[in-house]
């Protein structure tokens, strides 16, 4: 007997999760992305901390505003959305970000008053939770995605790794774009330590996709067809753009920036980096909804 | 109890009974189902087959949508049952990217999570869920797995040929099929071709989850 095909069956959903998500994982990534590397450099270069105690809360409390905004916006149930809070159920990893990036919240609002007022001992005192709540409020979207069994390509820990390379993507490429708008207020030292973290994560972003996309085994049938949805079929557009934008076309120029020190060509790449960064999440995303389950 | 279902699938005829009662015993909306029978055709003429396959929630021992749900809008009954509060769902479709057997919908009317409860509120009266009833050839066996004597424990206990739907995902289902086969049970063992096809349009909505 020959192939089988199926030929009666109700209509089924190709993206439940869509772009909406996609900006919630993007929009986490510069804050928490922000918020790491902020912290990094207020203690390695005390005399330029200014910079990163102005920005930190800025990027930080804008982006993870838009990031909650689209989490509330993508329930269809919006106005229950406290019931997370006061009927948790903590086997979920979705209720535990949403408690964690809450807490992370309290400290963007702490560090942006700590820069209002100058008092910069408050930041200080709250940088090791602080720390700890941006790393989680990164990583637990890698959670959920572990706990999403319907789509075999979101596995746990890799999806974490790639989460905290997506953070230093977007921190390192958003504080570059913000020195550039300002008129390179960095000391240049430390807009080329920016460089090459954007550089090294994109590098190590990079070669985590292709190493699981191309040469990892893959070991289910449903894997391997997300996979050849991603880079061959109706996804493949988003995937090699957010491929060349987020990790290519960055490392190029924010390589040639820091050879040559023009760094005109650092904020294209990081920019370039943002922009891709939203593709390339977004295509990961939806690559694996396109499979029919049942 | 451990109530569990199991379908014989050398009986199902694909009248579709149990899907139309299931519709109308839980207002299921269009476009959405709880119960669905799809055929699956196979082979060249003259070496053809069609088969026809219940699909349903298996009400998990081991259910990710349970452990996903933020809030237990999906929760456990004593009997087993993987049941839905539609009250305190928010509508994040968590569950929905969770269950790997596409059993859950976003009701478009109360905009919660729904899917089969093996029919819960008949069961606490005593009655037998609508699809069950409604089958003209007994295909759906239903029943208490833990009690030897009931009629599925005795039809596990009779058939090897007893299949669940991705044994390797470790959910442990706790709806069964005998007499059933890859083609039928494995959604990519078949081709599915969209648009119209013998019967209907098999089609993928492109947006359904999202707004
Ligand atoms: S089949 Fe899906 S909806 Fe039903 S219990 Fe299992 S995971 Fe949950
Ligand atoms: S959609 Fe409702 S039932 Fe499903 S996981 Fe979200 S809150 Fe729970």
């Amino acid at each position: 007997m020959l192939g089988a095909e199926v030929t009666f069956d109700v209509a089924l959903p190709k993206v439940v999760w869509g772009w909406l998500v996609s900006t919630n994982m993007w929009a986490k990534s510069i804050a928490t992305g922000t918020f790491l590397l902020g912290l990094y450099f207020i203690k390695k270069y005390p005399e330029q901390d200014n910079f990163f105690r102005k920005w930190l809360p800025i990027l930080g409390i804008i982006f993870i505003g838009i990031t909650l905004l689209v989490t509330v916006l993508d329930l269809h149930h919006m106005f229950r959305f406290w019931k997370i809070f006061v009927f948790a159920h903590f086997t979920s990893a979705v209720t535990l970000g949403a408690w964690v990036v809450s807490a992370f919240v309290i400290v963007l609002l702490i560090a942006f008053w700590s820069w209002v007022t100058g008092n910069k001992k408050l930041l200080d005192r709250i940088m090791i939770p602080g720390f700890i709540l941006a790393f989680f409020s990164t990583i637990y979207t890698a959670g959920i995605m572990g706990e999403a069994t319907a789509r075999e390509v979101w596995v746990f820990p890799a999806e974490m790794i790639s989460m905290l390379l997506s953070a230093m993507i977007a921190g390192s490429a958003a504080y570059l774009v913000v020195d550039a708008i300002y008129g390179n207020v960095l000391k240049e030292e430390i807009r080329r330590e920016l460089g090459y973290i954007l550089f090294g994560s994109a590098g190590l972003a990079a070669a985590m996709f292709i190493g699981e996309l191309f040469f990892a085994k893959i070991h289910s049938e449903f894997a391997y067809k997300t996979i050849e949805i991603l880079a061959f079929g109706d996804v493949a557009p988003f995937f090699w753009g957010g491929m060349f934008l987020t990790f290519i076309i960055p490392m190029v120029l924010v390589g040639i920036a820091n050879e040559n020190k023009k760094y005109q060509y650092a904020f294209l790449g990081a920019l370039s980096a943002i922009v891709g960064l939203w593709l390339i999440k977004h295509a990961w995303l939806i690559a694996p909804q396109y499979l029919p389950l049942s | 109890m451990r109530l569990g279902f199991l379908v014989d699938l050398s009986r199902c005829m694909g009248c579709m009974a149990c899907a139309v009662s299931c519709k109308a015993e839980n207002n299921v909306p269009l476009h959405s189902w709880r119960l669905r029978v799809k055929y699956i055709d196979q082979g060249e003429f003259p070496e053809t087959k069609r088969h026809f396959v219940p699909l349903r929630c298996n009400h998990c021992d081991n259910a990710p949508c349970e452990r996903i749900c933020p809030v237990s809008a999906l929760h456990y009954l004593p009997n087993g049952i993987v049941n839905v509060d539609h009250e305190r769902c928010i509508g994040c479709a968590s569950c929905m990217m969770a269950c790997p057997y596409n059993a859950i919908y976003l009701d478009p009317i109360t905009n919660s999570a729904d899917k089969c409860t093996y029919c819960a509120h008949r069961i606490e009266v005593g009655m037998m869920p609508a699809c069950v009833v409604a089958c003209p050839t007994h295909a759906n066996i239903f029943g208490d797995l833990d009690d030897p004597e009931s009629e599925i424990s005795k039809y596990l206990q009779e058939h090897r040929d007893v299949m669940v739907r991705k044994p390797e995902l470790n959910t442990h289902p706790k709806h069964f099929y005998v007499r059933g086969s890859t083609v039928a049970l494995d959604p990519l063992a078949s081709e599915r071709p969209e648009g119209y096809t013998l019967f209907t349009d098999v089609e993928f909505l492109d947006h359904i989850g999202g707004h």
